[in-house]
């Protein structure tokens, strides 16, 4: 399922990300446990906690992250 | 430790060896600095506050080391300008660097610390936020971690200044020790993810609690409910505090002071000791340079970029700003920026040459350019709002909201209008959350005080300078002949009286010169409208002129230039225009 489509407070797992640095970097990678935090309207950030922090991404990311939600 | 030097362990005598502080963004590499060296350099609660880097001289123990601020960065691979600067200065080598590491985001920070290790120069980590790891329940065994590093690691709180002066020593006996180089061996990404998920399940333990109400108020405001409702709380309290503490100032203390005592004493005595005639007209005219020099920088604008500055560094400290910045990703993603770039479209609310500076943490050209453009158009700076404030203020608050409003507007269609035409790409919104946290009184209080004292000096000699050529140009009579050459434009298109032609010499010095002339005049509703607007939409001051042309070289400065001005006259000339003719046929 895509990042973009998960409602808020749901945890998912990352399945394939975009090969991207920055998204590597703040530790949006295969295989991670985040929470979708919230979905801004207008097109705009999923905000996710990844570990300790929570990181704004963008609709244009999000579009192109597959993630598996764990219930 | 000086016997150290004469046997010879410091490399090259004579030499002061140079440390670099390195790190991700915002894990407080500047206030380190600042604490380090005593110089004093902007920090802040949000990524990319440091976008070039600074050098200072720490010393301790009589041994002396430059140290030099670098910008933060992601990974070894550049993807800003900011970046690359620090690449650069990476590159260049240096006797030790100092890591800093963020405590309350270990793991992100380790990637990092692994991928410089693998560089091979004499490491020392700072564990810094220790604090605040602490209130979050994040507990980090310091010897375990330095065992795994192999490096050694000092645990800090920069902002009280504890574990610094032991970071120091450290990095200064990491300088000294021969035989440098270290090479490791280097890591494929997944390994290195591995292996700092192998260090962080040795030396890391998070104690799971409830979220405190400040954890609780931080998240609460990336919601568009309640967020959008603190925003506009937050954003009404502060211009509550800027614009009404700065009327108080004004009316309470400043204007008296100004106008029932220094005015009337310096013209009393220039009275006496200078016969009538244009002399004693330049020094206390209607422009008098004596009189000017004192009330326009103190009683109009001073007050008003001082409460601007507290409430932005207050904001910038607290780190709400990027949390703003989610909220508006939406809207702003239309005008070709994106929430991130709402930290420098704040920032010059204050001053557009940090603004402009501060987009070098932007990862695209056009971001870059869309911000810069607009904030030089239509995003009035500190004094150049304290001037409207004092223009429009005491006649008519909805024409200062009506103003504010239009610049708004013009900000909006003109950044849609601009993502057309720059080619090129924007990239999307891709920021960190930083921790909400209340920010430390004494390094506010600094941080305030560094930005009034720049103020002062940039803008004290160009408003002297502006002051000036008002008083001469006004009382020799060149005034009069410039008003019938550009009479045209400002009497017959913009509806202004003719000596409102001042405006247009001194915007070109400063921003609030625009406006300030102004002030000297008897104008209707309809003129101070105008008036303000098109001091708004002109040409930024000169220090912004240097920066764009430092930035993205005199071409595109020049297009920018011309624009603003030709913007300015027709945009404001057309809403005189259509204002006579609803009130003609009305």
């Amino acid at each position: 399922m895509l990042l973009y489509k998960i409602k808020k407070a749901t945890s998912c797992i990352i399945e394939s990300v975009p090969a991207h640095k920055i998204l590597e970097a703040l530790g949006i990678r295969k295989g991670v446990n985040v929470r979708v935090l919230v979905r801004q309207p207008l097109g705009g950030p999923v905000v996710l906690r990844i570990g300790q922090r929570d990181v704004a991404v963008s609709y244009d990311y999000a579009k192109q992250i597959i993630v598996k939600e764990v219930f | 430790m000086q016997s150290h030097d004469n046997r010879g362990e410091m490399p090259r005598a004579g030499e002061i060896p140079k440390i670099l502080l390195i790190g991700n963004p915002n894990v407080g590499k500047s206030v380190i600095f600042s604490k380090l060296t005593g110089h004093e350099v902007m920090a802040s609660n949000y990524a990319g506050t440091t976008v070039t880097y600074s050098s200072g001289k720490a010393k301790l123990h009589g041994k002396q080391a430059v140290i030099t601020d670098v910008p933060g960065m992601y990974s070894l691979e550049a993807t800003s300008i900011a970046e690359q600067v620090a690449l650069k200065l990476l590159n260049a080598g240096a006797d030790a660097v100092i890591c800093v590491l963020d405590a309350t985001n270990l793991e992100r920070n380790l990637n990092f610390a692994l991928q410089l290790k693998e560089l091979g120069l004499p490491l020392v980590f700072a564990l810094n936020l220790m604090d605040v790891a602490e209130q979050k329940g994040i507990y980090i065994d310091v010897l375990a971690l330095q065992e795994e590093l192999g490096y050694p690691v000092i645990s800090t709180v920069a902002v009280r200044n504890i574990g610094l002066t032991e970071l120091l020593s450290k990095a200064l006996t990491a300088a000294a020790q021969t035989g440098k180089t270290r090479r490791e061996h280097v890591l494929s990404s997944e390994e290195r993810w591995k292996e700092v998920g192998r260090i962080i399940s040795i030396v890391q333990k998070v104690e799971h609690r409830h979220p405190t109400l400040w954890e609780r108020l931080g998240d609460s405001m990336i919601m568009p409910f309640p967020g959008l409702f603190i925003a506009f709380l937050v954003l009404a309290v502060s211009i509550g505090i800027v614009v009404g503490g700065g009327r108080g100032l004004r009316a309470v203390l400043l204007l008296p002071l100004v106008n029932d005592f220094y005015a009337p004493f310096i013209s009393s005595l220039v009275s006496t000791l200078i016969p009538e005639g244009m002399i004693r007209s330049i020094l206390i005219g209607d422009f008098g340079i004596l009189i000017k020099i004192i009330e326009w920088p103190f009683a109009l604008i001073l007050p008003y970029v001082f409460l601007f500055y507290i409430v932005l560094s207050f904001l910038e400290d607290t780190g709400y700003l990027p949390r703003l910045g989610i909220l508006a990703d939406g809207i702003m993603r239309r005008l070709g920026i994106q929430g991130g770039d709402l930290i420098p479209m704040m920032m010059g609310y204050g001053c557009a040459v940090p603004a402009i500076l501060g987009t070098r943490a932007a990862t695209t050209y056009k971001q870059r350019l869309i911000v810069s453009a607009l904030v030089a158009l239509a995003v009035p700076c500190a004094s150049q709002s304290g001037a409207l404030f004092a223009l429009l203020g005491e006649r008519s608050v909805l024409l200062l909201v009506l103003v504010y409003f239009i610049s708004l507007c013009a900000i909006i269609l003109c950044g849609m209008f601009l993502k057309r035409v720059i080619p090129g790409q924007s990239d999307t919104i891709l920021i960190e959350v930083p921790n909400l946290l209340m920010p430390n009184p004494h390094a506010l209080f600094k941080k305030i005080l560094m930005r009034i004292k720049h103020f002062m000096i940039e803008a004290g000699i160009l408003m002297l300078i502006g002051i000036a050529i008002a008083a001469l140009v006004a009382e020799t009579g060149v005034l009069v002949n410039f008003s019938k050459l550009v009479a045209p434009i400002v009497v017959n298109w913009l509806g202004l009286p003719g000596e409102a032609a001042l405006s247009l010499i001194l915007g070109i010095l400063r921003r609030e010169l625009a406006v300030l002339p102004l002030l000297e005049m008897e104008l209707t509703t309809v003129q101070l409208l105008i008036g303000s607007l098109v001091s708004l939409f002109y040409i930024p001051c000169l220090a912004v002129l240097g920066v764009l042309i430092r930035e993205f070289g005199v071409w595109v400065t020049a297009t920018l230039g011309i624009s603003t001005i030709i913007f300015a006259l027709f945009f404001a000339g057309l809403i005189n225009q259509a204002i006579n003719l609803i009130l003609f046929i009305m």
